[in-house]
């Protein structure tokens, strides 16, 4: 991980931010799809924590919905550009047919978009759901492909040159905050 | 994410590193689980091309790497050089020469010759998978070997294997017994005096009879293909002499049963020499998964190496 | 190559067989290529070239009984000319070429028309050896008799054993009374096969077919037994494992007329060292276990072996890049023989000078009845300087034979041959500059 002495990191969300963050993206999916048939499908790694913690809380609301979880490092338009760091496949596991289903996506930020397109390719080679929406945690613009959000928690302006990281203690050993990453130029401590 | 250092080529397992070995024998995992899927296929190596170059006939190998190779969305040329036609020593710089101008990204190599595709690796960006060469090395049947063994025994470190047969001629025996050690899986070896190289490794247990084999309780029984083109008289007297020594017959297979161990078998096999017509139906027999496997193994070898084809 | 004219090589130091320590001294070669004068702070007379010496070895000409030399009929592998340049390089300034030639020399009319070609072709002396059998084909004797009588110092059928041991007996047994030295190339093809490396851990390791030691070891206890039963003179070529060295030792206790050599590759090679089927480390007798490495060295130091003998077989860098299998034997070996002594034992102080000049000067020439050369008034001039302090890079740029394969290639090696002296004549060898 990149916490070098250059980089400047500001944090964006706190634990208790991602929490009513969580809440918001529940509450926005129990007022529009109550009455359907919808199931959970979380991006590896972070976009699974988020999906599980959003049917969590809907729980409470008497909702039920079912969580899978997809890898997409093999629809990946970058596999040329790997660097040392290879990727470890997961096993996706989606243990509901698609077929007919609201199916909602969740990744952690949406940035370009790349990643929801390979999320969509291959969650279409699983079935041919009736529907396809997506909820993010984190919405910081500069899209390069037409994809956009149907559920967000909080849009943020950022620059190209700067990283929105997400941490959720289950994925990052116990700690919590969503922090914006900037390079060079950093305060006087 | 895993810090390896990016490999070009598979050519053997003695220079695998064992994270290595962990990383693609877990990446295998995902890959079988998309054969469940209706969609077998992924996009990773769409506009990629494999090279299929067998100079000696093998229909099962050649086409587990194409079904492989189809099932990440690459083009697969399929090349196969009868041994008739090739003129020896001479048309190998040629062949190289040619395969460059082919800019393949990925070369599966068979040849009949040892270290054809060490040699083919230099010379070449591509990323070069020995799909065996001669008595050397058959790397990706070690890794199916093993990611078959590992799915009955998780816990694979402690557990034995024995292998039956003519291990001296085989580069299955030499890969897999070299991989399973590094796993640290105990081999022993089973066959006759003369098919038995004595003493080249240290970590394998020679046996004298299959029961011995039987009390030593290996968790699986290795058998390799008896080449019967290769028994000249030279190595044992007769077909029928190996089957009684060494063949799986009904008696040995109810000892497995007893002890319950697993069948493991390279294929193809010759019913009626290493093993029986019975022994093919048995209830532990890794036969088939061993084939099924070969497809995920060499999808994550596909997606492990990492070409230099710029070098060219 | 330069004009005869008195030179005078100042301030060196003067190896010889007889002593370990060398002798500081000055050594004036007039235009004869006579040896005129040695000792301290000579003058050099009116037109004497002056070769400074200063920190450099003068070593006796080197002697290799084992060449292919490939003329005729292989020229697109190595000629006289350049296998000629190749030993001058090297320090050697005589040689016995095998004649497994094409046609292989097997009559007295071939053994004069090769000395002839030798004459024509190189600088160095080249003695022709002739074939046991007609065509090395190993079915009937050649003619001996015309053989000797054109020159030919010993006969063998390079490397390829006579298979039948009742010819191999008659071939001795005529070969006796015209004292003709027979020469064997120990191998057993039934057990050899197909095999291209030492068989054993490596052989398995690599997958290739190996050879068993006791493929040689066999034949060289075949070969002196009939050798003791006929009272013929035996040289077994290219010793390689404990073993065979061990019936050489009891063989000549017991006074059988045998003696044997050994390759530089066989002394510092073991097949530890062939990685990724590096063709240019294929050889027959393979390269062997450490510890046979290990009993030659011993046997080259006490005596045991005779003789250092390189076995120049170069072939082309084409007919080597092939796969391991189907490469053929061998490599040149004229120019790194006195390189890899030096740079492995002599440097390092395992031995001296001395047992070099006995091992690859002294005896070799007197196993083909030459008498050896020495650094003394009196004395033709034939020795090479050498410069301990430089260092040979060997490149296939820099090597001299056509064909540059060798499994030293690559390495730069301690020490350099900075000319040699053979009469008035002074092959001066340009400094080759390891490039950075």
């Amino acid at each position: 991980m990149s916490e070098s002495a250059e980089n400047h990191e500001e944090v964006i969300l706190s634990p208790e931010e991602i929490s009513s963050g969580v809440e918001e993206l529940a509450h926005q999916i129990a007022g529009r799809c109550a009455d359907d048939k919808v199931a959970f499908v979380g991006i590896y790694t972070r976009g699974v924590t988020l999906a599980r913690r959003v049917a969590e809380a809907l729980k409470e609301q008497g909702l039920h919905f079912p969580v899978g979880t997809l890898d997409i490092s093999l629809y990946r338009d970058d596999f040329d550009n790997r660097g040392p760091d290879l990727p470890t496949l997961e096993t996706s596991d989606i243990p509901f047919a698609l077929d007919d289903l609201r199916v909602i996506l969740f990744d952690e930020v949406i940035y370009t978009g790349r990643t929801i397109r390979a999320a969509l390719d291959g969650l279409m080679d699983y079935g041919r759901p009736a529907r396809i929406e997506l909820a993010v945690l984190v919405d910081r613009g500069h899209r390069e492909i037409p994809i956009q959000p149907d559920y967000v928690a909080r849009r943020i302006g950022t620059t190209r040159d700067q990283y929105v990281k997400v941490r959720f203690r289950e994925d990052d050993r116990g700690k919590e905050g969503v922090f914006l990453e900037s390079p060079g130029n950093a305060p006087a401590a | 994410m895993s810090e390896l250092k990016p490999r070009k080529d598979l050519l053997d397992i003695e220079g695998l590193e064992l994270p290595e070995i962990e990383y693609v024998l877990s990446n295998a995992v995902p890959f079988k689980q998309l054969f469940q899927r209706s969609v077998k296929k992924v996009p990773t190596l769409r506009g990629k091309t494999v090279l299929n170059l067998f100079y000696e006939p093998s229909t099962r190998t050649s086409s587990s790497f194409e079904v492989a190779a189809n099932r990440m969305s690459a083009d697969v040329t399929n090349f196969t050089v009868s041994s008739s036609s090739v003129v020896k020593g001479e048309s190998l710089l040629d062949t190289i020469e040619t395969l460059q101008a082919m800019r393949s990204d990925y070369i599966v190599i068979r040849h009949q010759a040892a270290g054809v595709p060490n040699i083919v690796a230099k010379h070449t960006g591509a990323s070069v998978i020995n799909a065996g060469d001669g008595y050397h090395a058959h790397p990706t049947q070690a890794l199916l070997d093993a990611m078959t063994f590992r799915e009955v025994y998780p816990d694979c470190a402690g557990r034995r294997m024995v292998i039956v047969g003519d291990v001296l001629h085989s580069r299955v025996a030499r890969s897999t017994s070299t991989l399973f050690h590094k796993l640290g899986i105990e081999v022993g070896v089973l066959g006759p005096g003369t098919l038995i190289p004595e003493g080249r490794h240290d970590f394998i247990r020679r046996f004298r009879s299959w029961d011995e084999v039987f009390d030593w309780k290996p968790g699986a029984v290795y058998l390799l293909r008896v080449q019967l083109e290769r028994q000249e008289g030279m190595f044992f007297p007769s077909i029928a002499e190996y089957h009684k020594m060494y063949g799986l017959n009904t008696g040995r297979l109810a000892r497995m049963r007893q002890i319950g161990a697993y069948l493991m078998h390279p294929g193809p096999v010759n019913r009626g020499v290493e093993i029986t017509d019975e022994a093919m139906r048995y209830e532990r027999s890794l036969i088939g998964t061993q084939v099924e496997n070969g497809i995920a193994v060499r999808m994550a070898v596909l997606h492990w190496l990492k070409p230099e084809t710029d070098r060219d | 190559m330069s004009a005869t004219i008195p030179r005078l090589f100042q301030n060196g130091r003067i190896a010889s067989a007889e002593v370990r320590d060398l002798r500081q001294a000055d050594v004036l070669v007039d235009e004869r290529g006579e040896i005129v004068a040695i000792g301290s702070s000579l003058a050099a007379p009116d037109g004497t070239e002056v070769v400074d010496c200063s920190d450099c070895v003068l070593v006796p000409g080197m002697f290799d009984v084992h060449v292919h030399a490939r003329e005729p009929g292989q020229e697109h592998k190595e000629t006289l000319s350049t296998c000629a340049a190749a030993a001058l390089r090297g320090g050697v300034t005589g040689v016995v070429l095998m004649p497994d030639t094409a046609p292989p020399i097997d009559t007295g009319n071939l053994v004069k028309s090769a000395m002839d070609l030798v004459a024509e072709l190189s600088p160095i002396p080249m003695l022709q050896s002739g074939c046991l059998t007609k065509g090395r084909e190993g079915r009937e004797m050649a003619g001996f008799s015309g053989m000797a009588s054109r020159g030919a110092p010993m006969l063998t059928d390079a490397d390829r054993p006579v298979p039948c041991p009742d010819l191999l007996r008659r071939c001795m047994e005529y070969a006796r009374d015209f004292d003709l030295l027979v020469t064997s190339h120990c191998d057993t093809p039934p057990l050899t096969k197909a095999g291209s490396i030492n068989e054993g851990r490596v052989s398995y390791r690599f997958g290739l077919p190996g050879i068993p030691a006791i493929s040689q070891e066999i034949a060289i206890d075949r070969d002196i037994r009939v050798a003791r039963h006929t009272g013929v003179k035996l040289h077994l070529q290219q010793i390689s494992t404990a073993q065979g060295l061990r019936s050489v030792r009891a063989a000549k206790e017991d006074g059988t007329l045998v003696t044997c050599e050994v390759s530089p590759h066989h002394l510092v090679l073991s097949e530890q060292d062939i990685r990724d089927y590096n063709t240019h480390f294929k050889f027959n007798p393979p390269l062997r276990p450490a510890a046979d490495l290990a009993a030659l060295v011993a046997g080259f130091i006490d005596g045991s072996i005779d003789l250092l003998a390189c076995d120049h077989a170069p072939h082309t860098e084409f007919e080597k890049s092939c796969e391991f299998g189907n490469a053929p034997f061998g490599a040149a070996g004229l120019e790194t023989s006195v390189l890899v002594i030096f740079d492995r034992f002599i440097r390092k102080g395992v031995f001296g000078w001395d047992l070099l000049i006995e091992r690859y000067s002294v005896a070799p020439r007197r196993l083909v009845g030459l008498t050896p050369v020495a650094i003394s008034e009196g004395a033709k001039a034939e020795f090479f300087v050498f410069d301990p302090e430089a260092q040979t890079p060997l490149t296939r740029e820099t090597m001299k034979t056509k064909s540059p394969v060798s499994p030293f290639l690559g390495e730069t090696l301690a020490g350099r041959v900075r000319g040699t002296v053979l009469g008035a004549t002074w092959y001066a060898q340009e400094p080759y500059i390891a490039l950075a």
